[in-house]
């Protein structure tokens, strides 16, 4: 084929490229409005994508709670479909978006749900709904048993906001805490305060390093003890900040976490796990394995981790013939300021995602409503240390029944669980969540990033000093594209031309010198060839 | 004659110990599968140091790999899946080769190359808007919808090109004065002469529709509709508390047996060698 | 020479119908993509219509670590696999006892799922809290100090990567150079062998020609291939790629279609079409090189 032929279909293709981009603009979706009424012999199907924790009794408890919900509204099935984690739910409703087949319910987590929102009308704002006398929360035309909106634990319902629109609905909370092996705190000769400091549990877990003269540690006798490790590195960033009042981040979405601040809580996380008296879940494993066998002090997790942790667990991964007996009990997180503790607040929420069909909106509302409802509240808080997030279920004469039981089995009233729940909820007041905008999320991982690279470091013998907190910072920014995110990302574009470096130069160079070397061989080689037909 | 027994038998054994060190190499991982399948997964999890034998070896595993998931029924889809996908492709990709090889066309050059090219678009790529596509067809939890994208190999048709061009002219010569049609010449000589590698690629399409898993994962979520890989996965997200790693050995295991018995089956057609010759003469 | 023009086509329409919905259609969508700026999956709208993508993925340290991966891997994995496998299909032609054993061991990687064997590797090469890796186990007992392998320095990283790929991908170079050296006629080596040819000889001036266009399908391919490396480095390092330092172009791709904040299909798309430039590029020279070089009898 001739070259003009190619050059002109190559021009041709260059010039619709523009038209072609039309196609990926924005579907127009409709605002919801409240129907007068929900329509009882319209069939509607609804999707639900929920977490699972791998813990059979919270599957269980979903099934009950979609079961029940379909008798009580038989013309509404529900399909529901597990995750193993919220990383793959946010990845494929984002891919949904464009195809306009995202599920109708959702458990998600507002960080989440802020970059949905970035399209228009992608989730349903709440607030109507919460406050409409009919099919509000406890509203008259609800079949069911539900919480009126003051029942709903206040703090709780305030995180799902975003900016002052309501776009999500709690249904489990947790927080972090420390389980501790009592027995090893004493034997080390200290007590276990009510409120441990971040200094304590520094000075206790560096103690507890001495070894023997064989190698073995003297607190346990065996070859591996880390006295203290940490589950969520982000968290215990995020943490520690909050406790210190330090900046993180603002509401409006300005990244603020590149300060000194966070630069010395690094050197001393970088300290303690060069010792090894300090490691985390990415590095070493599951705090809750090395507890059990006796071969950590302090573990650090979610309250709805509770039921691993202790000898007498009833979820482990460790064989039986390793865990080792012992008194486990629980603290909230390590403070700076023993009076006045600080801890995050985490938990699944659900949200709804805007349908053409108000009908279909309304069901996935009530399918909501439903799962704060007492029942699935009571069942889904007990298979974990989470805490209701209404007060008509946390204040009820059966859930406090289950937790005067405390003790009384190693399974639905093991203690170290209730306690867990127990100290969430003696400490609601003091619980935070970090701001909300689009990008929030990678910020919290970001966070996470560099008590991880600065372990890592630490445990390579590497040494830190101004650059290397320099590289962190700048490696953490691009990796998370930090500087794109919240209020930085809307603010325009930076078009100055940034400096590529060196090696895309030498690609950008490359790639045309080696086309105009094949564009001259083949010239040599048609001229060659033309010479040779004349001859 | 002395010298030359000698040092053929010396560069024989010099290929068995090349030979067998590489097996070795291969065969390593295999036989960590196959231990880990049979390990108590609680034994599994207790060992710090790996093991590399098991005191009490068990069958456990297998059958969590079946209950846990209907592993069963994976087969069933995967083995409709892999048969669909591969008959496809070669209807699609035999007469596609011969067009490159045999027949002359304008911009037979130009197309080819564009073929080739595509060949370079990595899967990733292209994984979204065939979502999309498969989406607006309403093809989600359907075997067509599986199937259709994952038809065409550019990397075979590529292959049996060259296979087709290595068979001499005079052969197509000879059939043409014999008056046989194109489409007769290509099923009854080129097919059969390079019938080794049109079974090679009959096999390698079917471990590769066997072992598929990013495709079918985004495509499918009504378990009737699961292949192998993803009940691997299922296996290793649910099992039991955690990873049960195992389980997920043992069903990796039982998934790869009936592909190693497609291979003992075939080998033999693959090895054959075709002789070329029928211009002897 | 007829000019078989209808013919060809319709016998190319099978094929150029599936692979324009799916694998062209696609490709013009990504270049679309690759121009509108600031193009959100969740947004669903874009900025404006430039170059601003590549010039960001460009400049992108990621993307260049990205991009040195990617060649590293290639530039040690191809040539080292296809040779090996070259050398292992003419030793397996040359024995007869075993060699269906033999066939059927080297045969196994391919067959197996590669999740399973990346998690194999994994934990072949992994470092714990408790032991070494069972391979540092090895080297110590022959008197080395052990290695991270996953955690480690980067180029022991490099090492186990690109081990892994060689391993994973000679099954099928083996069994296509064995069916290829089955189908070379036998009647070539038995004149040789009553001239009296060396065997030396007789690879250089009968088996290699005779097997070149397999060899140089499996070089080009292998190339491609290499390039597109991805999930055997998610077997082996987990899915944040990036933090380990290991990530490559189609990896880099792929996490900016999911990014925490909406999916960014427009610089994947651009990174994907960088990425196409280049192996586009090598491959046109590879395929001039083998038009060069390779003999049809």
């Amino acid at each position: 084929m001739s070259r003009r032929k190619i050059l002109s279909l190559a021009l041709a293709l260059t010039l619709t490229l523009p038209l072609l981009s039309a196609c990926h603009g924005s579907r127009t979706r409709q605002g919801f409005t409240i129907p007068d009424t929900f329509d009882g012999s319209k069939t509607i199907n609804l999707v639900f994508w929920a977490k699972n924790d791998t813990n059979k009794n919270q599957t269980a408890v979903y099934r009950q709670a979609i079961d029940d919900f379909q008798k009580i509204y038989p013309n509404v099935t529900i399909d529901m479909r597990l995750y193993a984690d919220y990383g793959r739910i946010y990845q494929d409703v984002i891919t949904n978006i464009s195809t306009d087949t995202t599920p109708n319910i959702c458990i998600t987590y507002p960080d989440h749900i802020a970059t949905y929102l970035t399209g228009d009308n992608v989730v349903t704002p709440l607030d109507g709904l919460i406050h409409d006398e009919k099919f509000g929360l406890g509203g008259t035309e609800v079949r069911f048993d539900a919480p009126k909106p003051e029942e709903m634990v206040p703090e709780f319902m305030e995180e799902c906001k975003i900016g002052e629109t309501t776009y999500a609905i709690p249904f489990m909370r947790s927080t972090e805490a420390l389980y501790i092996n009592q027995d090893f705190v004493e034997k080390l000769g200290y007590k276990v305060p009510d409120i441990l400091t971040w200094d304590f549990i520094w000075e206790v877990s560096e103690k507890a390093m001495e070894k023997n003269e064989d190698g073995t540690f003297k607190l346990n006798g065996q070859n591996v003890l880390i006295p203290f490790i940490y589950k969520s590195t982000d968290n215990m960033m995020i943490s520690m900040l909050k406790q210190l009042n330090a900046p993180y981040s603002s509401e409006d979405g300005e990244v603020l976490i590149f300060t000194d601040t966070t630069r010395a809580l690094l050197e001393e996380i970088y300290t303690h796990a060069k010792s090894r008296a300090f490691s985390t879940f990415a590095v070493s494993s599951y705090p809750g394995n090395f507890l059990n066998a006796g071969q950590c002090v302090f573990a650090l997790d979610s309250t709805a981790g509770a039921t691993w942790m202790g000898s007498k667990a009833p979820m482990m991964d460790i064989h039986k013939e390793q865990v080792v007996d012992f008194t486990t009990v629980v603290r909230p997180i390590p403070q700076f300021n023993p009076d006045h503790p600080q801890m995050i607040s985490q938990g699944p929420s659900v949200c709804i995602f805007q349908k053409t069909d108000a009908q279909e909106v309304l069901a996935s509302w009530l399918f909501v409503q439903y799962l704060v409802s007492n029942d699935i509240q009571l069942g889904y808080a007990e298979t974990e240390g989470y805490l209701p997030v209404t007060l008509k279920a946390s204040e009820s004469a059966e859930y406090r029944d289950y937790v005067s039981r405390k003790g009384e089995d190693n399974s639905e009233h093991y203690n170290i669980k209730i306690d867990a729940s127990e100290l969430l909820r003696a400490h609601t007041a003091d619980t935070f969540t970090t701001p909300v905008f689009n990008g929030s999320a990678s910020l919290r991982s970001a966070a996470g990033q560099m008590v991880e690279n600065v372990t890592k470091s630490a445990r390579r013998k590497e040494a830190i000093s101004d650059e290397y907190f320099t590289k962190l910072f700048n490696d953490v920014t691009s990796l998370y594209r930090l500087d794109q995110i919240g209020k930085a990302g809307e603010e325009a574009a930076d078009t100055s031309m940034k400096e590529l470096p060196g090696e895309t130069k030498a690609l950008l160079i490359a790639i045309p010198a080696i086309w105009i070397v094949i564009g001259a061989v083949q010239l040599v080689q048609l001229k060659k060839n033309r010479k040779k037909k004349e001859n | 004659m002395e010298m030359n027994k000698k040092s053929s038998r010396l560069s024989k054994a010099l290929i068995y110990v090349f030979l067998t060190v590489w097996a070795l190499i291969v065969l390593f991982p295999f036989y960590w599968m196959i231990l880990t399948s049979l390990k108590d997964f609680a034994s599994y999890n207790t060992e710090y140091i790996p093991k590399f034998y098991t005191t009490n070896p068990t069958l456990q595993n297998y059958r969590d790999a079946f209950t846990a998931v209907p592993l069963g029924r994976y087969l069933l889809n995967t083995v409709i899946f892999t048969v669909a996908t591969t008959g496809l492709m070669m209807i699609v990709i035999i007469p596609a080769a011969f067009a490159f090889a045999r027949l002359e066309f304008r911009g037979r050059s130009l197309v080819f190359a564009l073929f080739l090219s595509l060949m370079m678009i990595p899967t990733e790529l292209v994984i979204i808007t065939n979502y999309v596509t498969i989406v607006n067809w309403n093809m989600r939890n359907t075997y067509l919808g599986l199937i259709l994208p994952s038809v065409t190999s550019i990397f075979y048709i590529y292959l049996l090109k060259e296979n087709f061009e290595a068979i001499p002219d005079e052969l197509y010569s000879a059939a043409k004065v014999d008056g046989t049609s194109d489409l007769k010449y290509l099923l009854r000589v080129m097919v059969p002469i390079t019938q080794p590698t049109i079974v090679t690629i009959a096999i390698l399409k079917v471990i590769e529709c066997w072992n598929s898993y990013v495709w079918p994962r985004l495509i499918t979520y009504d378990k009737n509709y699961f292949l192998v890989s993803n009940g691997i996965q299922e296996i290793r997200e649910n099992g039991f508390g955690k990873e049960n790693i195992p389980a997920m050995m043992a069903a990796v295991v039982v998934i790869s047996v009936p592909l190693i018995v497609l291979f003992l089956v075939f080998r033999k057609k693959i090895m054959a060698g075709v002789s070329r010759g029928g211009t002897k003469g | 020479m007829k000019k078989n023009n209808l013919k060809a086509w319709l016998y190319l329409l099978p094929a150029i119908l599936f692979l324009g919905v799916f694998m062209v259609y696609p490709l013009i969508d990504v270049c679309v993509y690759s121009v509108e700026e600031n193009y959100n999956f969740a947004r669903q709208s874009y900025t404006g219509i430039g170059l601003e993508n590549f010039r960001h993925v460009l400049s992108d340290p990621y993307f260049v670590q990205a991009l040195k991966n990617t060649f590293l891997i290639v530039i040690i994995t191809v040539p080292l696999s296809t040779g090996l496998s070259l050398l292992i299909a003419l030793g397996l032609s040359s024995i007869k006892p075993l060699k269906n054993l033999y066939q059927t061991i080297y045969f196994l990687p391919y067959v197996t799922n590669t999740l399973a064997v990346g998690l194999v590797f994994m934990i072949l090469f992994k470092n714990t809290e408790y032991s070494q890796a069972m391979v540092n186990l090895l080297i110590t007992k022959f008197g080395g100090t052990g290695v991270d392998f996953i955690e480690g320095p980067y180029w022991a990283k490099m090492f186990v990567m690109c081990f892994y790929t060689i391993w994973v991908v000679m099954p099928s170079q083996i069994l296509i150079l064995t069916s290829a050296l089955a189908s070379v006629n036998q009647d070539y080596y038995k004149a040789a062998r009553v001239d009296g040819a060396s065997s030396g000889r007789i690879f250089r001036k009968i088996t290699l020609p005779m097997i070149s266009p397999t060899v140089f399908y499996l070089i080009i391919t292998g190339f491609i291939g290499a390039f597109k490396a991805y999930s055997d480095e998610v077997a082996l390092f987990g899915t944040n790629l990036n933090a380990a330092g290991m990530n490559t172009i189609v990896g880099y791709v792929y996490d900016m279609l999911y990014g925490d904040s909406g999916g960014f299909p427009g610089y994947a798309a651009a990174a994907a079409l960088v990425l196409f430039a280049i192996v586009f590029t090598i491959t046109y020279i590879n395929l001039a090189m083998s038009k060069n070089k390779v003999q049809y009898m």
